[in-house]
Parts: structure tokens; C-alpha cells; sequence
């Protein structure tokens, strides 16, 4: 539900990106012009020649992001003389799982979150991409052995293998303002979580209500505030508390949880911080929610959101100017480095051959990255990539962000059971900003994990 | 004698006030939805659709235009822009249409209202703004004052009433709309007019037969039917898909038409029966004695004495098809798109487009358009159908 909202956010958001024709010979770029990194190109074009072989590629982008992948393939095909096709479907996690096991899977699978990755790893289905790669991660992707991690998982025989390699992200921790408003209040932009706080409280003092929250999203009520939730974790706890806590090896109802559902409290559960007050926030809708940040007087000065969200401003706002966004920060006592709320979709591969261990080698040149960040709609991680190439000044800053990250953590919710992430955590959310005891709510949510279990 | 007639009022005004609220929780919430389907976002945002005949005061915002483009020198280093702001911003297509009156303005969003019409407010270092009641404004300073984005003006106006068609253009009749209702709208009375028809064809047979005709079982088979009325139809929903899939019909309209007429059979069988016995024997054993067929008997005699019956079945099959999401999801709507219908439509609007009410508020009320025509234009024989049917 939360990732189809998404999705057609997302292509809702960026169907304009893509009206480049193929006049370069079938390459959307032409080589050698522009700020690209030609230069790992020729290497790479140099280094392999794949004359007659194929490499198949199946994942659940559609159209545009379809078209998108498949001009990247143009270039690999024009280095390597390979013959790469890219499949995409709707029903593509239920489709992959037939393919693997009935023995006629692609060559490699894209997969929109590492859970399904991780199952049929542990059914002998994908090949390790072995430790170089996972150094090369380590080495090259801004916070890199978070990569790495969200990359490895069991095989067969229990042994961990590194076998994803995550290929286009997204930036959770956003926080979307109004420029023009922080200007006339004479407001800057925080940079640590004590100044947001103050900023907050500022705004308060000023006669202004500071935050916009919604928790509304017909049967899925309720997300928005676990991806606060996972934020504040990030931001009061180490990331092995995190992923602990994710793979629920600690409780749900663990102290430094609590806490983080209570610092979340602290921002949705007071009148004066939050649009309409407390009581407003587990009925407005998520969609509805940022309107207050465009409301004259404004209604509200700051709204945490993913990259989606623009999608539902106001017809005609331009991002980077009428709106913008800010890293939502880290507390600066707590010494936790900048971490990073998001998602993200992955490669491993599922039918090994010589053309596909070269395309994951394509995938580690940073024109590869490029390619795809100039026709928008992409981020990257990947630190050698020049950041001149996003299309837009909005996709640089949420790429900037990803660079500065000292960790990166996978949506949880979206990691946990789907009765936990996408049930009882939703609901327990929307108990909790209705009132409800932070640690009443925490057990509520860990009793329904033991019956799962 | 009082104390009777005085009981007896006081029940009949119980009556009267519950028929009213009832009235009143029905008819409000669509009054609601009809008015909103008329309204423009602007509208909608800014007051509640009771309020949509009265002028409404609202905050709005504007920009001037850009400087870098407009900006006229004025000599000795100044600059101008002027222009209105209701024409730029496309709230008045030219000036003589514009409609809306300013009673306050102000250029920071701290302090929306800080300055009366014609007012000339000084923005520090000699930069001033002025707007008039109707909109003008005239924005003057040095070139590095009036340089970059146009100055935002907030402005405290008094609106019309403002009715547009737009939204029914847009969700009925704009092809590049993705979500709009018209291929559903079509695709619904696809469904909807063959399963309404071909449960009453069969079933009025059925119904003829199980009442008048003398056959060994016909107890058994009567039994039969009103058992059938309990059984949820989500029992069969998976079996009769693979029924479908393993005989060739697979998903499609010929698929939901059978399933339809499957899970309407029993009720209009048990209702048309029903009518049927209470009918006068004599006129039948009449017709058999003056030597009309059975059929003959069907359809020169039952048939238009059950109209009734068959009206308000009509109705009821129309309704529940029409308004039916389930049956669609599983024997209709496939992965291609070219099948969907009104109620999915709604459905995935209410995820993609839950925040804009008027094209939500336009597609609701295309969808209970045809069914509340449909119940008006037939509603007399609905409750003499159902009565002659059930009570006796």
C-alpha cells in the first residue's frame, strides 16, 4: 500500500523528466560531452568485449523508470556489443519467486526491498557477488558499510554473502519549509536537532505553529509517523540498536524504543507545535498535511517528509523556490554521525554468466550513475559520481544528503513482518498520537510480534 | 377518548421526526457532494460547501511580476513594476472581470493584514509597495531592490460565489485523464444492464413454475432455493474463478454477467414466487379452462400482473450490481485496465487523489447519478413490490 503511494507519487512527480528523444545514435547522452565521467566509460568499454552475449535484466520498474533503465542498457550494449533487455512487471516479486524456482529466471532481479532478497538468497536462488564487491561498497557508496549490510544476507547454508547491490535510493529524512517564510521571520535553517527544537520553540514564541503532521492514509492510518519513529531511532540510538530492533532481537517495548515514540510525542502530541493541534494529527490526511505550509498566514512553517511529497503541494509550486527542503538533523550531544532514513531497490543476480558479472562492473562506473541521475528520478550514494548531472537542483540536494550520510538505514517498517510494519505499528501510531501511553502502545505492538512469531 | 387520540398523535409525531432526521442524514451528506462537485479548489479549500452562496473572505497569496522581465527604469536608478495581481495570477482573466475586492494586503507573511488598500507600505531603504482595492500595484526601489523572484503580496479579499463545470469536464470528458470516469462509467452500465436483465428473464420463469405448476419436488426445490439465500457468496468466489478460468471464459464481462445472475438468482426467485402464489387462482384456472398454454398463461396473465415484483427486483439487482466492487475485482478486472469500473475507480482515487475533494466529490456523484434516477423513476412499485412479495 505505502510503496504503490509512492510509486505513483513518484511517477505522478517525474513523468515530465523524460522527453529526451534518441538522437545520439540511441544514447541519450551523446559520449564525451557534458559534466559526465566519460572517462570510466572508455575504460570500461575498453576493458570488455561481449560480442553476442546477453544479459537479461527483470524488475518492477514501469514506465517512465522503464525507459529510463532501458536507455542506461543503450550504453552498455554500445561499450560491450552485449545485448541487455530489461523486463518489467507489475506483479514482479510473485513473478521472480516462479521463475527462480521453476529454473528460467533473468539474469539479474531487481528487487524493491532487500526482504524478498534475503528469502530466496536463503533458498540457493541468487549468487553471491562476492567480498571484492562488498569492499568495493564499502569503499566507494557514502556510508558504505551500511550498504554493504543491507546487501548481505544468509545463504543455504546459513554463511553470510554479500549479494545485493543497491541501484537508485530514496531520502527519507526531509524536511519540507517555505523559504520566503523562514525569510520573513528571519528563521535559518537548522542544522542539529537541538536548533531545530529551538527553532521550533521559536516559532511558538513568535505566535506560529511550526509543524504540519497527518497521519492520514485510509487503511494504511498511521505511516508517516512510524518513518518519524525510525528517524528519531536513528538519531537517539546507535544503527545496531536500529537494525536490532527492526529484526526485533531487542523488544518492541525496549526502554530506548519508548523513548524514540516519545520523542516522536514530544513534536505530535503538543498543541502548540503541531497545525489544528494535538487532536488534528491522527485524522488530517498525509496528503493534505503540507496545504498549511502554503496557507497564508502560514498555517505551519516545516513538514517531515519523503521526496514524494511534492507531488501533493499545491498545482504550480516550484520546488527549489515557492518550497524546499532541509535534512531533518541529528542531535549534535548524541555524536551519532548523520544517518539516513530511506529506501531503495537492488540487483542481485539470479542466472549467473561472463556479461552479467560485467554489468554489475558497469553498474560500479560512476557514468552508470550518471546516465541515470541526469534523466531524473534517481539518487546515488555512490561517492565518485559528479553531481552535476542530476537533472534537477532538487534531486542534487536529496544526492547531497545521501553523500553526507555517515549511515544509512532501510524504512523498517517496511523491513518488519507485514503484520508488524504495515499492521499494528500503523495502529499502535495512531493510538499513541490519540493519546494513548507510549509504553502501553510499545507492548500492544510487541505482543502482536510474539504471535507471529 | 383524548387520552387515546393524544397516545396515538404522539406515536405518529415519533414517526414523523425519525422519517425527518432520517431524511435529513441521507439527503445532507449528497446535497453536500453535488454542491462541492460544483465548486473550484480555491472554493473548497477556503470554506465549507454550506457557505457556497455567500461572498467568502479568504487569505490569498500573489506574486508580482517577475522583475527581471517587467521591471521599467524610472531614471535616477529606480526601477517599477506594476500590474495586477489578480490578471497575473489568473483568479480574473483581464480587468474588467475582476470580481474580488481587497480589504487588507500586506507584503510578509508575519503580518498578512498590516496595510489598507491604496496604502503605500515602505519596505526599508526606500523600496515601497502599494495595491490597490481592485488589485493594481505599483513596486518601486533601486535595481538591487527590485531584482530576483517577483515580491509576494498577501492579500485579504472578498470572493464571490464561484460555480464551475470544470470538474465534470475534467473527470467525464478530458481523454488525457488517467482517472477519469467515463470509460468506467461505460464499462459499469456493461455490467450492470445484462446482469440485471438475465436474473429477472430466468428467474420469473423459475418463479412461474415453482408457483403454478404441478411437479413431483417442487417442495423440495422451493426449500432449495430459499436455502441458497443464506450462503455468502464469498464462499464461491474462488471456485467459480477457477470454474471460469478451467471452461475458457477466464476474467471478462461474460464472466461477472454469469456470476451475477448466479449470486442474484435466489432472492428473485424467492420474491417473484412469492407474488406469484398470491395471485387469483380463478384467473389462472380460467385461462387453463378457455385452453391457454402454460406459456400463454406466463405471458399474457403472470407477467403483467407481476410487474410490480419485477420493478422493484430490478431495482434491487441494478443497485447491488452497480454498486458492487467485490464481484468486479475477482471475475472482471484484469491487469489490462481496460476493464475497470466506477467503484474501483473510486478506490484507487481515494489513494492517489484523497486530498482533492472536487474531483472525489464530481466522481462520487457521477457514480449514484444513474442509480438515483434510476430509484426515482421506479420507486412506486418498490415498496407494493416488496410488500405484495413478502407479506401476505
Amino acid at each position: 500500500m505505502k510503496r504503490s503511494f509512492y510509486a505513483s507519487a513518484a511517477a505522478l512527480a517525474l513523468s515530465s523528466g523524460m522527453a529526451m528523444a534518441d538522437a545520439h545514435g540511441g544514447l541519450v547522452f551523446p559520449v564525451g560531452e557534458g559534466d559526465f565521467n566519460w572517462a570510466s566509460y572508455e575504460a570500461f568499454a575498453a576493458a570488455h568485449d561481449l560480442i553476442g552475449q546477453t544479459v537479461t535484466i527483470s524488475g518492477p520498474w514501469l514506465s517512465p523508470e522503464a525507459e529510463r533503465f532501458e536507455a542506461l542498457l543503450a550504453y552498455f550494449e554500445a561499450a560491450t556489443g552485449a545485448d541487455a533487455t530489461y523486463t518489467g512487471s507489475d506483479s514482479f516479486e510473485q513473478q521472480i519467486v516462479i521463475d527462480a524456482e521453476a529454473g528460467s529466471a533473468p539474469n539479474i532481479a531487481v528487487f524493491p526491498q532487500p526482504g524478498l532478497a534475503a528469502n530466496m538468497a536463503a533458498n540457493g536462488l541468487l549468487t553471491p557477488l562476492g567480498a571484492d564487491n562488498a569492499a568495493w561498497v564499502s569503499e566507494n557508496f557514502a556510508a558504505g558499510p551500511s550498504w554493504v549490510d543491507l546487501g548481505t544476507y544468509a545463504d543455504q547454508s546459513g554463511a553470510d554473502q554479500f549479494y545485493g547491490f543497491f541501484f537508485n535510493v530514496n531520502v527519507k529524512s526531509l524536511v519540507w519549509y517555505v523559504p520566503e517564510n523562514f525569510e520573513d521571520a528571519g528563521y535559518e535553517v537548522p542544522t542539529t536537532m537541538e536548533e531545530l527544537i529551538a527553532l521550533s520553540d521559536q516559532i511558538v514564541a513568535d505566535g506560529g505553529t511550526p509543524w504540519c503532521i497527518g497521519l492520514g492514509s485510509g487503511a494504511a492510518t498511521g505511516w508517516p509517523a512510524t518513518d518519524w519513529v525510525e528517524d528519531l531511532m536513528l538519531r537517539t540510538q546507535t544503527p545496531d540498536v536500529y537494525d536490532a530492533w527492526v529484526a526485533n532481537e531487542i523488544p518492541f517495548n525496549d526502554p530506548r524504543v519508548v523513548e524514540a515514540i516519545e520523542t516522536f510525542g514530544q513534536f505530535a502530541r503538543n498543541d502548540a507545535y503541531v497545525m489544528g493541534g494535538a487532536g488534528a494529527v491522527a485524522t488530517t490526511d498525509f496528503r493534505d498535511s503540507p496545504a498549511g505550509l502554503f496557507q497564508s498566514p502560514p498555517g505551519c512553517y516545516m513538514h517531515r517528509q519523503a521526496s514524494f511529497i511534492p507531488a501533493f503541494f499545491p498545482d504550480n509550486t516550484v520546488v527549489g523556490e515557492d518550497a524546499d527542503f532541509f535534512y531533518f538533523p541529528a542531535f549534535a550531544e548524541k555524536d551519532l554521525g548523520s544517518p539516513v532514513l530511506g529506501g531503495g531497490t537492488l540487483m542481485a543476480i539470479t542466472d549467473p554468466s561472463d556479461a552479467t558479472m560485467a554489468f554489475i562492473e558497469f553498474l560500479k562506473t560512476p557514468v552508470a550513475h550518471e546516465i541515470m541521475m541526469a534523466q531524473g528520478g534517481f539518487l546515488t550514494p555512490h561517492s565518485g559520481v559528479s553531481l552535476a548531472t542530476y537533472e534537477t537542483d532538487t534531486l542534487r540536494g536529496q544526492g547531497e544528503i545521501l553523500l553526507n550520510a555517515t549511515t544509512f538505514r532501510f524504512d523498517g517498517s517496511d523491513l518488519m513482518p507485514g503484520a508488524i510494519g504495515a499492521g499494528s505499528f500503523w495502529t499502535g501510531m495512531v493510538d499513541y498520537a490519540g493519546g494513548a501511553d507510549a509504553a502501553a502502545v510499545a507492548n500492544t505492538i510487541q505482543q502482536s510480534w510474539n504471535a507471529i512469531k | 377518548m383524548d387520552h387515546i387520540a393524544g397516545r396515538k398523535s404522539g406515536l405518529s409525531w415519533a414517526v414523523h421526526f425519525s422519517a425527518l432526521a432520517l431524511v435529513i442524514v441521507w439527503v445532507l451528506p449528497t446535497l453536500g457532494l453535488l454542491v462541492s462537485s460544483f465548486r473550484t479548489t480555491d472554493q473548497i479549500r477556503s470554506s465549507g460547501w454550506w457557505a457556497a452562496l455567500f461572498p467568502a473572505v479568504q487569505n490569498e497569496t500573489y506574486r508580482t511580476a517577475d522583475p527581471d522581465e517587467a521591471r521599467v527604469d524610472l531614471g535616477d536608478g529606480i526601477y517599477l513594476v506594476s500590474g495586477n495581481i489578480f490578471v497575473e495570477g489568473g483568479a480574473a482573466a483581464n480587468l474588467d472581470e475582476i470580481v474580488r475586492e481587497i480589504s487588507a494586503w500586506g507584503a510578509s507573511s508575519r503580518a498578512i493584514d498590516a496595510y489598507q488598500p491604496d496604502e503605500v507600505a515602505d519596505l526599508g531603504e526606500g523600496e515601497t509597495l502599494t495595491v490597490t482595492a481592485r488589485g493594481d500595484y505599483e513596486w518601486r526601489g533601486t535595481a538591487d531592490q527590485i531584482e530576483g523572484r517577483g515580491a509576494r503580496i498577501f492579500v485579504t479579499v472578498s470572493a464571490p460565489p464561484d460555480f464551475t463545470l470544470g470538474n465534470y469536464q475534467n473527470v467525464l470528458f478530458d481523454p488525457s485523464n488517467r482517472e477519469g470516469m467515463s470509460k468506467a462509467f461505460f464499462n459499469t452500465l456493461t455490467v450492470t444492464i445484462p446482469a440485471t436483465i438475465i436474473p429477472i428473464l430466468i428467474a420469473a420463469f423459475a418463479a412461474y413454475a415453482l408457483a403454478w405448476m404441478e411437479f413431483p419436488g417442487r417442495a423440495l426445490l422451493i426449500a432449495a432455493v430459499v436455502g441458497l439465500l443464506v450462503v455468502p457468496l464469498q464462499l464461491a468466489l474462488i471456485p467459480l474463478l477457477k470454474l471460469h478460468n478451467d471452461i475458457g471464459i477466464g476474467k471478462g464481462y461474460l464472466g461477472v454477467w454469469l456470476a451475477h445472475t448466479g449470486f442474484g438468482l435466489p432472492l428473485a426467485i424467492y420474491l417473484l414466487r412469492n407474488y406469484m402464489v398470491g395471485l387469483p387462482r380463478e384467473v389462472i384456472e380460467n385461462a387453463r379452462v378457455d385452453g391457454a398454454t402454460e406459456f400463454q398463461i406466463f405471458t399474457r396473465i403472470i407477467l403483467p400482473l407481476s410487474f410490480p415484483a419485477l420493478a422493484s427486483f430490478a431495482i434491487f439487482q441494478f443497485l447491488w450490481t452497480w454498486n458492487d466492487l467485490l464481484v468486479a475485482m475477482v471475475f472482471l478486472i484484469d491487469s489490462s485496465g481496460e476493464t475497470t469500473v466506477m467503484t474501483r475507480q473510486l478506490v484507487e482515487m481515494m489513494g492517489t487523489r484523497g486530498g482533492d475533494w472536487e474531483i472525489l466529490a464530481t466522481s462520487a456523484f457521477v457514480s449514484i447519478a444513474v442509480p438515483l434516477a434510476v430509484f426515482f423513476s421506479l420507486q412506486r412499485y418498490l415498496v407494493r413490490g416488496l410488500l405484495a412479495g413478502s407479506v401476505k
